[in-house]
């Protein structure tokens, strides 16, 4: 009998059997009284189909839980729920708020590396299902953006003006509003065209034409002048804001308005993100 | 009194009923009626896209597309506003779907284009690199049915009265014009050449112009709506 010797066994045993002799002495108890067991105590009046029940009072604990219940009831039905009403949409909105405070104090003053990453993120999300993983645009689907302007681009530009950007009263919000159609023609507007698409580079003649034409607006060195008209050398912070505030309806397809769908850093990042795109070329 | 009630099942059943039924009758049903209107500015599907949505359910993209945003950070990150009960006013029936293997596309319209969906439908990987969506070039051939698609307009505009012919919002102009089924089918077709004309592909333009739409046209007109 080795396993008596252990006490949580014969403490179980001594339990089992306690259980057991409870049990036994339990129902010989209530067996006995409704063999011989008299009622003492006073029927109530009311029978149900000649079922009668005594008179008791109620069990003092169960009273309480009762009372309790109909001050928590009222609590709950004056205070408790008009104040403190659950809503799905109210902890959405305490999520975005959170979420934007703690995202504007952490980017606050991104570093190039931070804005590269972050960008790099938006756009595999946001542009790459158009404009391609490697920003290429998918063989001609959408702007090829490790490439400012090709030429074709600015030749419908120069011919149709805002028109061809999506809509002839200025698209884009910039300050200088709609860009007139139709400034030059024939071999000048290819001249000009090449010159820009070029990257500003050869071309004596479209660069005399650009001087002479378009730097008014976008400025000498085609760089818009501080955010006046687009920038025609490379995509800077304004062209991609403006771009993603209004979308574009060119010569290639339609890319639709992200308005309201990206903050302001995160504009910013992808960029930096894209112009990075560039500089490696 | 009550002991009759014990007497007779059948009432006491309907009694019971009543007193569960109260509380939800109360509390559900004035609020549910509030949500279910259409929120402000909701029009009916025009003809053209309540056939693209007969080929959304025919061809089962519920399956593996949902057509609800949650309230939660994430998912109006990435597909924007929170879906309100009243935008589902003119779903019948309701596309929200439980799985998705891919995207959402409740606000789809708002991100993805014409000539983008028109390049996805016909071989998806080439426009996401490892997609697993099939391929639809069926429909790129399959002419749209606009005769069931108008028995589906005409028996909601009669029998739940929606707006149809009706000027919704108040401008004095009819918004979403019905009609006989010719002017209909003349307003579809108009429809269907401007989002051909999106897609850029000459074949989808042509059918068109030869009077048939196919049925991919329908679809994308459909999913532009979704905003
Ligand atoms: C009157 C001022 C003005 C002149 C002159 C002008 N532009 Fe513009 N240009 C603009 C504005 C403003 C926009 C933005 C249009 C919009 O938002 O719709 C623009 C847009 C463009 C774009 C589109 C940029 C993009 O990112 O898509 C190109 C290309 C362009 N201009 C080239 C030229 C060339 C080439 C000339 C000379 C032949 C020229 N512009 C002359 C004001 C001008
Ligand atoms: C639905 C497809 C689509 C998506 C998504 C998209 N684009 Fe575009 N984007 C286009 C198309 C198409 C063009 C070319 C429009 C044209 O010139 O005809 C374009 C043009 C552009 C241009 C050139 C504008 C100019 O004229 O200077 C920029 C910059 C750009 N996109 C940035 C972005 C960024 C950043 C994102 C992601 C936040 C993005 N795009 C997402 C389709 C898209
Ligand atoms: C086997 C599951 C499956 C089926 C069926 C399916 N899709 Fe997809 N769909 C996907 C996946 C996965 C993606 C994400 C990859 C991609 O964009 O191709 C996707 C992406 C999309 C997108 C792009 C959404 C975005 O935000 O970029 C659209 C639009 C779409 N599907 C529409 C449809 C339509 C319409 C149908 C029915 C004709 C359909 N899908 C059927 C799996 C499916």
């Amino acid at each position: 009998m080795n396993w008596l010797s252990d006490n949580v066994n014969r403490l179980a045993l001594l339990g089992a059997a306690a259980i057991l002799i409870i049990v036994i002495g339990v129902a010989a108890k209530y067996f006995k009284q409704i063999k011989e067991g008299k009622s003492e105590g006073v029927l109530k009046e009311e029978t149900w189909d000649g079922i009668g029940e005594y008179k008791n009072n109620s069990p003092i604990g169960w009273s309480l839980a009762f009372m309790g219940t109909i001050i928590w009831g009222a609590w709950y039905w004056l205070v408790g729920y008009p104040l403190n009403a659950y809503s799905q949409i109210g902890e959405y909105n305490e999520e975005v708020a959170a979420y934007n405070a703690k995202f504007e104090s952490k980017w606050a003053n991104p570093s190039k590396e931070d804005l590269l990453g972050m960008g790099e993120g938006v756009f595999l999300v946001q542009c790459s299902p158009c404009h391609g993983i490697d920003a290429t645009g998918i063989e001609g689907k959408a702007q090829d953006l490790t490439h400012r302007l090709l030429k074709n681009e600015v030749l419908s530009v120069i011919q149709k003006g805002s028109g061809a950007l999506g809509n002839p009263n200025g698209q884009f919000g910039y300050p200088l509003g709609m860009m007139p159609p139709g400034l030059l023609s024939g071999a000048d507007a290819e001249a000009v065209a090449e010159y820009v698409a070029n990257g500003f580079k050869g071309n004596d003649k479209g660069a005399q034409l650009f001087q002479s034409t378009c730097a008014s607006c976008h400025g000498p060195d085609g760089r818009g002048q501080n955010g006046m008209a687009p920038n025609l050398r490379e995509y800077d912070d304004a062209i991609i804001k403006h771009v993603l505030e209004h979308g574009k309806h060119g010569i290639i397809g339609h890319m639709p308005s992200f308005k309201g769908r990206l903050t302001p850093v995160q504009e910013k990042a992808v960029a930096t993100y894209i112009r990075s795109l560039k500089e490696g070329a | 009194m009550f002991s009759w009630l014990e007497r007779n099942p059948f009432f006491f059943a309907v009694g019971v009923f009543i007193v569960i039924a109260f509380a939800g009758l109360i509390e559900i049903v004035p609020d549910f009626a509030q949500q279910s209107r259409p929120v402000a500015g909701a029009k009916p599907y025009t003809l053209l896209q309540l056939a693209g949505r007969q080929v959304y359910i025919k061809e089962s993209c519920n399956a593996c597309h949902s057509q609800l945003i949650r309230p939660f950070k994430s998912e109006t990150d990435r597909y924007g506003m929170y879906s309100l009960n009243g935008e589902y006013a003119y779903d019948r029936p309701f596309l929200w779907g439980s799985k998705r293997t891919g995207p959402d596309l409740h606000r789809v319209g708002n991100y993805r284009t014409s000539d983008w969906h028109a390049n996805h439908f016909w071989d998806p990987p080439a426009i996401v690199p490892g997609s697993i969506m099939p391929a639809y070039r069926h429909l790129y051939k399959n002419v749209t049915d606009l005769e069931t698609a108008y028995a589906e307009a005409l028996t909601v505009k009669k029998v739940f009265n929606v707006p149809y012919d009706k000027d919704i919002d108040g401008d004095g102009k009819v918004d979403v014009p019905l009609g006989t089924f010719e002017q209909a089918k003349k307003q579809a077709l108009q429809d269907a050449l401007k989002v051909a004309e999106e897609t850029k592909r000459k074949d989808l333009v042509d059918m068109v112009k030869q009077g048939k739409i196919p049925e991919v046209v329908a679809l994308i007109a459909y999913l532009n709506r979704l905003k």
